[in-house]
């Protein structure tokens, strides 16, 4: 059950350029949240940012969480600037899960920049169900973009890293590095990053039959099923369904659902 | 002090004089998890529509200062999915509800309103001739809106009168010159009351991309950003009119709701700031409570209007 409450700041720094990660002091979030799910955030009080900041919660303590975001906008940079010791009002668990599945023989996590935080505690999860560690692409623009790798490296995870501009790993696209790790209809493929990376990355899966589950971002008002402001364009036929909400239905959807070229 | 928080809006008989705005708490349900949602004097439901809508495009929405724009579209599940798997809950937790009802003519509005009353779906209406964002009602690109023409208010407002016993709410835009005239008229046609303000049209654009924020390009702007021009439009209108104004646009406090009443309104709503706050009109309520107990006042009654000037 969701609640909203004051989390004290136990870490806060930078760990790429623009790139920081919080460490909240959250037990009643932490008892109820799963891989998969977010948080609003209220990065200060009054009216101005109006909204709550929707984040991925990357790691899961016993008694807190953990975000890994991006400060790109006018909120995220407000955000940036609260020290270690203060508090900050947060608003969760909210959203759908990551489906795991105890007898995947093979999972394939493929992240896009920032899109590897709720990877993480996938990854983690997966491990903790004694199924094998799932092999990881990590791709971004260029290297000081590609974050977690030795945290995923120190799990077990065998990670493959791809960059736009050959700077690290692979040169090439997230799809591409994908194709090269040749999955299969037995294999699980979970994705998070830009839409466009993950229409390629499900673009390769359904050439494989491999399923394929994405996580999708979108601006949200109240994280929470009631504004239905965040929709995604779905293939779905009823028409109350055409459109998903990406805080309710997600933020986690089976990729054949999601109406890909919408994004163009 | 005991204080009678316990008004009357139009025959709609509230335990307090807050509610929700319509489509900024969903079917109640939504909420639960953080407060017990019957304790508000209504909960005022997202818009209804005979048949299920898939609303507009993504994006629909726009932080703004101190607000944001949305052009949702009236994206609802339909009257037949409220009454068979939303209505259950409300009624459960004995909510006193208020359905916001739209459609795309007056015989449209009629059909909801007596197959709600019907169905005991609904304590009162609320008829939202006033949405910015759907283009089967008017364009607003260059269209209009039915609450901007006072004849064609009145029309509807008959139309639905002529259909339900229920008490009947108009709600109006603020997007007119003088929003007096459409508040004349629903209240001549029948209306027992009137609900101010929708929100105001607006626009944001992206200067890197050059495109609009949102895909419908004009969409509804709400939250504190508006609430002084909302006040004085429940100003204007509840001095013009005998019937009682449900008075909304940017109320997130009750210090702000406490202004409205002082303005003229009846019962206030609670829009957007709900999104921040799922527990903010609760907030309200009980904030409206130490006001009074503050300043002396066993009635909340005696604050409509009540502001000297």
């Amino acid at each position: 059950m969701a609640c909203i409450t004051n989390c004290k700041i136990v870490a806060h720094q930078e760990v790429a350029p623009d790139h920081r990660r919080i460490v909240l002091d959250a037990p009643d979030i932490a008892a109820d949240a799963r891989p998969g799910q977010f948080c609003m955030i209220e990065v200060r009080e009054g009216s101005s940012p109006f909204l709550r900041r929707p984040m991925s919660i990357e790691r899961i303590f016993d008694d807190g969480i953990s975000i890994l975001y991006k400060a790109m906008g006018e909120g995220t940079r407000m955000m940036a600037s609260i020290p270690t010791g203060a508090y900050i009002n947060v608003q969760g668990p909210l959203g759908n899960i990551f489906p795991i599945e105890s007898d995947t023989v093979r999972s394939i996590l493929v992240a896009g920049g920032i899109g590897i935080a709720p990877l993480i505690g996938l990854a983690e999860a997966i491990i903790a169900r004694g199924a094998r560690a799932p092999e990881v692409i990590l791709a971004a623009r260029t290297e000081c973009l590609l974050l977690c790798e030795k945290e995923l490296s120190q799990m077990g995870c065998a990670v493959t890293l791809a960059t736009d501009d050959g700077s690290a790993g692979f040169k090439g696209f997230a799809a591409d590095a994908l194709r090269l790790l040749d999955p299969d209809s037995k294999t699980l493929v979970y994705t998070c990053g830009p839409n466009v990376m993950m229409r390629a990355v499900y673009d390769v899966c359904a050439a494989a039959d491999t399923r394929c589950y994405a996580s999708l971002e979108a601006v949200m008002a109240c994280g929470d099923g009631v504004c239905m402001g965040c929709v995604v364009e779905t293939n779905a036929e009823n028409e109350f369904a055409k459109m998903a909400r990406v805080c309710r239905e997600g933020p986690v959807f089976d990729a054949r659902v999601i109406r890909w070229n919408a994004f163009d | 002090m005991p204080v009678n928080l316990q008004i009357d809006l139009g025959g709609l008989t509230m335990k307090n004089p807050v509610t929700v705005a319509s489509g900024t708490f969903g079917y109640g349900a939504e909420y639960a998890d953080y407060f017990d949602v019957s304790q508000l004097g209504a909960v005022t439901v997202k818009s209804l529509s005979l048949e299920p809508r898939s609303g507009n495009v993504p994006p629909r929405i726009v932080e703004t200062p101190s607000g944001m724009l949305n052009a949702i579209g009236l994206q609802n599940v339909g009257m037949e999915t409220y009454l068979r798997e939303k209505l259950p809950f409300l009624r459960e937790k004995k909510c006193v509800i208020i359905a916001n009802i739209y459609g795309s003519g007056p015989e449209a509005y009629a059909s909801l309103a007596s197959r709600l009353e019907a169905e005991g779906g609904a304590d009162a209406i609320e008829a939202n001739l006033s949405c910015p964002n759907v283009h089967d009602a008017q364009n607003a690109r260059g269209g209009s809106l039915v609450a901007q023409h006072p004849d064609q208010v009145a029309l509807y407002t008959q139309a639905i009168r002529e259909a339900t016993k229920l008490p009947v709410f108009i709600k109006l835009s603020p997007n007119v010159t003088d929003i007096v005239e459409p508040a004349l008229a629903a209240q001549e046609a029948g209306a027992d009351a009137v609900s101010l303000i929708n929100t105001l049209i607006g626009m944001a654009i992206d200067s890197e991309t050059r495109k609009p924020r949102i895909s419908n390009i004009v969409g509804g702007l709400s939250g504190p950003a508006i609430r002084p021009v909302a006040l004085k439009m429940v100003w204007d209108v509840s001095r013009a009119l005998h019937i009682p104004v449900l008075g909304m646009g940017g109320i997130a406090t009750a210090d702000d709701a406490v202004q409205f009443l002082l303005a003229g309104a009846r019962a206030v709503a609670i829009g957007c700031a709900s999104f921040r706050n799922p527990d903010a009109a609760l907030k309200v309520v009980q904030g409206i409570e130490n006001y009074c107990q503050q300043h002396g006042i066993s009635d909340v009654n005696e604050l409509v209007g009540a502001v000297k000037l």
